[in-house]
Formats: structure tokens, C-alpha cells, sequence
């Protein structure tokens, strides 16, 4: 039986043995693909699930791709990683992180949805995957080299044309094998999908990324230093295979109903739109480009490219806070607007090069500045450093404080333990207190959209195991507080806005306008705790299993359309629709949220027998004890809420504090509605069946951590 | 006429030319339904009525002309299966880090005119597209190696072990519009960015790319922040 949208086959690749297994995609068909994948995946094949450390040989990490993925469904070309990370605290959770590019259309062409990584190999080793034919190989040679330079060595040892314009080029080994149809293996102009790490991974770093192409990252969870710990340098996937689609012209239909209803046309463009899918192509950079000769450039099947190849050979593919995470410093220097953009994007190319994560620097770098005014970090100080911090701003500091953080020098071999790890170590335990140091939820820093303001990133963040990065609501934000900011018109009213957007929120609040009011009244009641759980189902099934693009999508609201409702849910061109040409199922929208509560389910299965309680669901001390006064770039943040006589408003809901016994009050909430058990936030028997994971709550039954009480 | 290609001074093999000349009794016949050998030795095929151009300068390098058109053609998502092709550098500069392979719908076609079968041909019906007829093809792939572009504008389908070229999506049974010059394309329609034509107008038909490569970006690119330059 066809199973269309998928390749057919799993790669597990031992490395200890230095063998690959292949096992069914069918066996696991019931997962979607993507997180849903990978967690299954990972629960099956990671034999002791209780470690708390990603440099464990026992880990696994899963790569896996989307049915979606080279498909044509819009802006859903994305590759999700899971495994236990290196980049949280107290303890290492498993944890999710993904990235884009070609890399999981790739994967699928080279015959595989997913690869399961197992063990540690005894020497550094990439591994060739042509067409389902799997090759370890040495990577001694390749050890030490920087993510460019790898990839470009093993394009060469595979024999990829160095020209563009050169053509074709063969997968066959022998013409023999071309010739008979039973082994040709068939040609392609594409060059192979590569994912490899730099130094930061290399020295096991927590900021090691996992780095495709020239920017496309898996950055947050420290995967990097992950395949680090397992001496695993890169993985290439080459392929020229299909993927069978069981409609086609639905699909066909779908996405030009995207692009011809949704997206603003390009003709005559409405460059202030509020939508998320129908923006025109356009650089997300925190700093102007450095000239007008680029193109946009975009992940596989995208409608609207986001990042740039520009014709002054740096930047390229950077975007987003990488192209800004030496802003601050480098403003200092700079003596014209060009000389900080260059600063900026080398030091970014600096870090994609390395393959450092750079979101430390969104708070990191005002607590390193900190402790330097304070007097305790320099050369021959408490914290001793011998950085040129003299130089601080410019581009030479720039790459020695990435080279330090990569190679577990200088304070970097401290902080490539954790950066929370490291305030303790250096006994700077009040920075948490003060806001000093804003790592905000387990251990990792604020995003920008801080919990006591934009609360369902906040709860959706200490509820599960990272900063959760998903701008599905930070939209509202996003649109209401640049047209506040820069007294552009407010596209959409507070009032009407809400009730587009919960239209589309089913099933826990559909129509339920107040699960978005963030006011201090509304802040931890059980309506946001509603809308924090459609959220965590939404995402963890459409966006980290089906792999939408979190820029691109939910669409709740669009100004591009007459009725102002965006493509999410919708019936002509909603996810599900997507999901269902592709693969031929019947999944109704709800469908794929409820598929989402089971995988978000199975996660929380695992985080508990990894030691998960709800005592240590906290956010750091700050978030309770001071006040949110600043913002990344706006002292206000604007929001919809009620006011006093319940009319809808945009309003600013910056200027306050987490109330900690409310906060808990949030979680008993949250708690119950999940099926939880509220005392420890475990899973139970009846929530776990009832999703068909009767197994998962054995295994939670045998380690004594099986949630008490039944479903919501 | 365009560039004479290696295969067809090869005295071994029987090309479409050989088999038209062998036919030929008076200097001038009908090949198929489609060509017509001159005297003077030239095969002459109708003009095609309809002309991908492309703006390399412009594409974004989403891959989306790809699986629109083996989508459009074959039902399943594949590159190696598109009639377009899109190449890219991720460490290459602008503009020179993407390039686009499409078909020319060339005048002479070499492709139509090395086939020995009558596979590859006009499609007097379908505004002279060139195309081929998978029930003809026999496998040969000299209509591959007869292309003068690199890299080569047909395709060699593994999996039914036949060429195949784009047919401005004459034959595309899973789009539900119609398809070819007096239709839509697959890979124009998806664009988001618009970085493909369709003109009804030839291009100058040299062997550089030049002609088919062509300026597609306006003042609405300009005002994104990209030079339409």
C-alpha cells in the first residue's frame, strides 16, 4: 500500500558500530511526522530514558522531516531535531529544536523520513546518504574546520560540480549501475543537504548548533554540542527519489488559493498587511541590508523568502536576532550606519562559521557588561578574563568572544557548561534576583517577549522544557505595538481582532475572545490557561510535526482578504487541508490539534521520567521580584484587553511582576484541564490511554512516577 | 539555424535528419507531422507558440516551479522529476549563487530533430510546444544529449526509463486548469515571486542564455529594498 507523503523508510544509525539499520515508516504512521516522530522515535529507541545529560551515550537524537516537506504545501519546509539537549537547566530535557533550508526535502528524496542517531562513535565520523545507500566515513580530517569549510569539502569528496552551470551530475557509482533499471540511482542538479557543527560543537558546548547551508540553524537546544559529545561531524543526504502525494490537484488547488487569496499580490502589494502567510518576500534582519543587490532567499516551498544572499559576500542566509546579537556593542563603535551593519553581519557570519548559538547575547552580553563595570570580570579580576574587553563593539571582539565560547576558552570555558550554570559557579546567584542575569526559564535567556507581559510564551515555556520560540500569538504584539510605536493605523480593532482569532482556536476556545486577554485580572485565570494548551497542541502537531514555518504560520487574521480571516483552519487552504492532499487522510482541523495533545502528552511522559515536577516548574526570581520596565525595543507593550467596563482595548501591560502563588494557581489550572495530576504536573493512567499511550503509562507505573487522578 | 550537435555527425546512429533523408525523394518531405527538410539541408519546425523566461536575479530559491511541475506532470513531489531546474550556491554572491535551467522551446530544437522515433515533436495542436510523446520514446536519451545547453534542458526518467521535457503543461493531468500556450503553467502560477515569464514572443535565439534571461523586477521589488536594476 502507498503510503503518499512519506519516503518509507527510518534510518537508524549506530555509531558505536558504525552500522545503519532501516526500519518501516508505517510503524509509526500514526505520529504524522516531525516532533510527533522524533518523540516516538526517541521513546522507543533511547534505552534509559531518566538522563539528564545530552552528553550521555545513551542519548539519541532524531532528525526527522514532514510530509509536507518538497511538497508545494506553503512555508512547511522545515526539519525538526529532538533528543536530550545541553542547553537548559537544572537539568539537560529532552528538548526540540529545528531548522530550515533544503535539509528535510532532501532527506525524503534520499529515500528516509527520519534518522534515529544511537551511541558515540570512537573517532570524529560524517556519514554519506545517497538513495538509501549509507556510508560512515572518517572525519579526522574535517574535525576542526568551520560549518562552510565542512560542507564544502564533502560536496567536493562526493563529486558535486563546483559550477552552478556544470549540470547533471550521476549518483551512480559504475556505469553498469546506470544502465540497469534496477540500480539506476538517476541524476540531479541539486547538491547535498549537509548538517554539520562547528567548533562549538565540537568542544561540546551548550551553544553548539547543528548548521545547514550558510544559515540555517538548529540553535537553542545545543544539539551541536550533542553530535559533539558523539564524535559526529556532519550528515549529508543526496537523493532522487519522490514522494507520492495522494491528490495532487488538490494540492495544486490549495496553494494557489494561498497565494491568490491570502497573499498580498505582487502587483500591487499591501506592504503593511497583518497577516503571517501573506506578507510579500521580505529580509527579516534586525539591521538594513548592506546594499540592494540580493535576492530573497527561502526555505523549500515558502512563499515568502525571509533571508538574503547579498553581492558583498557576507550575511548570507543570516537573519532574525543572529544579525543583531552584537548590536548593542557594536553601536558603541561604529561611526556610520554601513559600518554597524558590517559589524553586525560578520560577527554573525562569525558565529554561523562556529556554529555558536548567539541567543546568549540577547541578555547575556548586558550581564558579561555588568559584571565587567562591577569590577569582577577582566583581566585579573575575580572572574578572571583576559578579552580584550577595551575593544568591546568592535568586530575583533566580536570573534574572539565567538571563538572563546566555542573553544572552552577564556570565561567560554565556564560558560560552555550553561550560562545559569555558570552565575552559580561564579557565585552570582542574585543576578537572577536582580534582572542582571534575565535567563528567564530554564536557564535559557528572555526572547524579548517577557512571561509577565506576553504570558502564553512565558507559561508555554516553563511548562514545557525551552523558550519556546513560537510567534503564533506574538503577532498581535508584533502588528499592535509597531503601529502604536509608529503611529501607523491599527489595521484591525482590539475587539474584532480577538474574535477573528478565536474563531479559529478550537476546540478549548473557539469563540472565546477572553482566553486573549492578558490584563492582571485575566493573566492567570483558566481561560489563558485554555489558550495555553490549544497553543502547546497547535504547535507541537501543525508547526513542529507537520514543520509550518513558525513565521508563516497560524494565520489567524488577514487583512489581504475581505473578511479579514486568515488561512488557518480555513477550508480552502487551511493546514489540515495541506496535510490532507498530501497524505490522504481526512484529518479535520481539531484532528491535528488532538494529534498535538498526544504528542505534548508523550513529551511530558518523558521529561517526568526524567525527573519533571512541578516544584521545579519556576521561572528564574526576577520574572516574581522585579517589575518589567524595558522591553527589547519598545518601553511599552501593547496587547488586547478588557477594560473596567469589558470593551476590548489595546492596552500596555508592561510595568508589572509574576505573582508567584497565582502563578501556581495558573499551573493547578493548567494542570487539571491537561488531565494532569496537579499535585506533580504527571501524567495519569486515564489521560494516557485515552490517548492510546497505555504503554507510555506502564512505563510511568513501573518508575513510581505515573500521575495520580483522571482526565479533564 | 542554431549549432549542429555531436550526435548528429555520428555515422552510427539513426537520427530523426537520417531517417527523414532517407524518406526523402525530392529534397522536401514532411517529417512526422511536424518538420520539413530543405533542400539545403536545413530541418524547419513551426515556431513554439509560447516561451518560459526566467529573472535569476529575482528567484528566491524556494523550489516551489519544482515540485509544481513534476506535481502538475507526474502526480508525486520531485526534483529530479521537474522540467525546471534551479541550482544553487548557499555561500555563492549575488547574483551568481542561483541559477535557472528551463526549456527554450528552442526554434531548431535539436531535441526534436535528433529524435529517431517521432517522440520528441511538435504539437502542432498544442501551439507547437515541443514535447515528448512517452507512448514513442524508446529510451535513446539523444534528445538529452543533443540539448546544447548545460545543463540539459530534458530530463531522463528513471523510473520509465524515457525522456522527458517540459511541455508548457500541455499534459498535465493533475492540474485542474488548463495548461500550455493558451493556458497556465505550473511553475509560473506558483512563483511567489514572480521570477518566471511566459511570453509568446521568441527570444533571440542564441546560444548564450541572455535572451532567456530577462528583467522581471519592478517598482513593487524596489520598494521591498532589492534593486530592479
Amino acid at each position: 500500500m502507498t503510503l503518499y507523503g512519506y519516503a518509507g523508510k527510518i534510518l537508524r544509525l549506530d555509531l558505536t558500530a558504525q552500522r545503519a539499520i532501516e526500519i518501516d515508516t508505517g510503524e509509526y504512521r500514526s505520529w504524522g511526522g516531525g516532533h510527533g516522530l522524533g518523540s516516538a522515535l526517541f521513546w522507543d529507541f533511547c534505552t534509559d530514558k531518566t538522563i539528564t545529560d545530552g552528553t550521555d551515550p545513551a542519548n539519541v537524537v532524531v532528525l526527522t522531516s514532514s510530509p509536507l516537506n518538497g511538497t508545494l504545501a506553503p512555508s512547511a519546509g522545515r526539519c525538526e531535531v529532538v533528543g536530550v539537549g545541553l542547553n537548559t537547566h537544572p537539568v539537560h530535557w529532552y528538548t526540540r529544536s529545528n531548522i530550515g533550508g533544503r535539509f528535510g526535502t532532501m532527506l525524503r528524496h534520499a529515500g528516509y523520513d527520519a534518522i534515529v542517531i544511537e551511541g558515540r562513535a570512537s573517532s570524529p565520523v560524517w556519514v554519506d546518504v545517497r538513495n538509501r545507500k549509507v556510508v560512515f566515513h572518517d572525519a579526522s580530517d574535517l574535525w576542526g574546520t568551520d560549518t562552510q569549510t565542512a560542507q564544502e569539502r564533502i560536496w567536493r569528496r562526493i563529486g558535486v560540480p563546483r559550477d552552478l552551470k556544470t549540470g547533471w551530475w550521476n549518483l551512480n557509482e559504475t556505469a553498469e549501475e546506470a544502465l540497469d533499471p534496477a540500480t539506476d540511482q538517476g541524476r540531479t542538479t541539486q547538491r547535498p543537504a549537509i548538517m554539520t557543527i562547528g567548533p562549538a560543537g565540537e568542544n561540546v558546548t551548550c551553544g553548539g548548533c547543528l548548521v545547514h547551508d550558510a544559515g540555517n540553524v538548529a540553535a537553542v537546544a545545543g544539539f551541536g554540542g550533542v553530535w559533539g559529545s558523539k564524535n559526529l561531524k556532519a550528515i549529508s543526504v543526496i537523493g532522487t527519489g519522490e514522494i507520492p502525494v495522494a491528490d495532487a490537484t488538490a494540492l495544486l488547488r490549495a496553494r494557489t488559493a494561498i497565494q491568490e487569496k491570502y497573499v498580498s499580490n505582487i502587483e500591487q502589494p499591501d506592504f503593511e498587511a497583518w497577516t503571517k502567510i501573506g506578507k510579500q518576500p521580505k529580509l527579516m534582519a534586525m539591521v538594513p541590508p548592506p546594499t540592494d543587490e540580493y535576492r530573497p532567499q527561502a526555505c523549500q516551498g515558502c512563499v515568502s523568502g525571509c533571508r538574503a544572499r547579498y553581492s558583498v559576500g557576507y550575511g548570507h542566509e543570516t537573519k532574525c536576532q543572529v544579525t543583531s546579537w552584537y548590536f548593542a556593542p557594536a553601536r558603541r563603535v561604529a561611526k556610520s550606519t554601513e559600518e554597524l551593519v558590517e559589524i553586525n553581519l560578520r560577527a554573525a557570519d562569525a558565529a554561523q562559521r562556529y556554529g555558536l548559538n548567539t541567543y546568549f547575547a540577547l541578555t547575556g552580553l548586558h550581564w558579561l557588561e555588568h559584571l565587567v563595570e562591577e569590577g569582577v570580570l577582566g583581566p585579573g579580576k575575580t572572574i578572571h578574563s583576559e578579552l580584550p574587553w577595551e575593544d568591546y563593539g568592535t568586530l575583533e571582539f566580536a570573534e574572539k568572544l565567538v571563538h572563546a565560547l566555542s573553544c572552552r576558552e577564556d570565561i567560554g570555558a565556564d560558560l560552555a557548561d550553561g550560562w545559569v550554570q555558570t552565575a552559580y559557579k561564579w557565585g552570582r546567584e542574585k543576578d537572577l534576583r536582580t534582572g542582571h542575569m534575565a535567563f528567564s526559564y530554564w536557564g535559557q535567556p528572555e526572547h524579548g517577549y517577557d512571561p509577565r507581559a506576553e504570558v502564553e510564551w512565558g507559561y508555554g515555556s516553563i511548562l514545557g522544557e525551552r523558550d519556546i520560540c513560537e510567534h503564533c500569538f506574538n503577532i498581535i504584539f508584533t502588528n499592535v505595538t509597531a503601529a502604536f510605536a509608529f503611529a501607523k493605523p491599527m489595521r484591525i480593532p482590539a475587539e474584532e481582532l480577538v474574535s477573528i482569532i478565536s474563531e479559529k482556536l478550537s476546540p478549548y476556545a473557539k469563540n472565546r475572545p477572553e482566553v486573549l486577554d492578558y490584563s492582571d485580572e485575566n493573566m492567570y485565570s483558566e481561560d489563558v490557561a485554555q489558550l495555553v494548551r490549544w497553543h502547546r497542541h497547535y504547535t507541537r502537531f501543525y508547526k513542529e510535526s507537520a514543520l509550518y514555518c513558525d513565521l508563516r504560520w497560524p494565520d489567524f487574521y488577514n487583512t489581504n482578504t475581505p473578511d479579514r480571516r486568515g488561512a488557518t483552519a480555513s477550508d480552502d487552504a487551511g493546514e489540515h487541508v495541506f496535510w490532507n492532499a498530501v497524505t490522504g487522510d481526512d484529518l479535520s482541523f481539531d484532528d491535528g490539534i488532538e494529534l498535538g495533545r498526544r504528542i505534548w502528552n508523550l513529551d511530558n511522559a518523558i521529561w517526568t521520567l526524567q525527573g519533571r515536577h512541578r516544584d521545579m516548574v519556576q521561572f528564574a526570581p526576577f520574572i516574581y521580584e522585579t517589575k518589567y520596565e524595558q522591553g527589547e525595543l519598545f518601553p511599552f507593550f501593547m496587547w488586547p484587553c478588557r477594560d473596567a467596563g469589558g470593551e476590548w482595548v489595546y492596552r500596555d501591560i508592561m510595568g508589572r511582576s509574576m505573582d508567584r502563588q497565582k502563578f501556581e494557581g495558573f499551573k493547578t489550572s493548567f494542570y487539571r484541564l491537561e488531565g494532569w495530576d496537579v499535585a506533580s504536573g504527571w501524567p495519569t493512567r486515564t489521560t494516557l490511554e485515552g490517548l492510546d499511550l497505555a504503554g507510555v503509562a506502564a512505563t510511568l507505573e513501573a518508575a513510581g512516577r505515573l500521575g495520580k487522578g483522571g482526565s479533564s | 539555424m542554431g549549432p549542429r550537435n555531436t550526435h548528429l555527425d555520428d555515422p552510427g546512429g539513426m537520427t530523426r535528419r537520417r531517417f527523414v533523408a532517407s524518406m526523402a525523394a525530392t529534397g522536401c518531405v514532411a517529417a512526422g507531422s511536424s518538420g520539413v527538410l530543405l533542400a539545403d539541408g536545413r530541418f524547419v519546425i513551426p515556431i513554439a507558440e509560447g516561451f518560459l523566461v526566467v529573472d535569476t536575479k529575482k528567484c528566491q530559491g524556494c523550489g516551489s516551479c519544482m515540485m509544481a511541475c513534476s506535481l502538475a506532470h507526474s502526480g508525486a513531489a520531485s526534483y529530479s522529476g521537474s522540467r525546471i531546474q534551479i541550482m544553487q550556491d548557499s555561500f555563492g554572491d549575488w547574483p551568481d549563487d542561483l541559477f535557472i535551467a528551463q526549456c527554450r522551446q528552442c526554434q531548431n530544437a535539436p531535441c526534436v530533430e535528433v529524435c529517431p522515433t517521432g517522440a520528441n515533436h511538435v504539437d502542432e495542436a498544442n501551439g507547437n510546444v515541443r514535447r515528448v510523446d512517452p507512448e514513442l520514446c524508446i529510451g535513446c536519451r539523444m534528445c538529452i544529449q543533443a540539448c546544447p545547453f548545460t545543463p540539459a534542458r530534458l530530463q531522463w526518467d528513471t523510473g520509465n526509463r524515457k525522456s522527458q521535457k517540459c511541455d508548457l503543461c500541455v499534459d498535465t493531468p493533475h492540474l485542474d486548469e488548463k495548461g500550455g500556450p493558451d493556458g497556465i503553467q505550473a511553475c509560473v502560477r506558483v512563483c511567489p515571486v514572480q521570477a518566471i515569464g511566459f511570453t509568446r514572443e521568441m527570444p533571440s535565439q542564441t546560444l548564450a542564455d541572455s535572451s532567456y534571461q530577462v528583467n522581471l523586477r519592478d517598482w513593487v521589488w524596489k520598494r521591498l529594498g532589492m534593486t530592479a536594476e
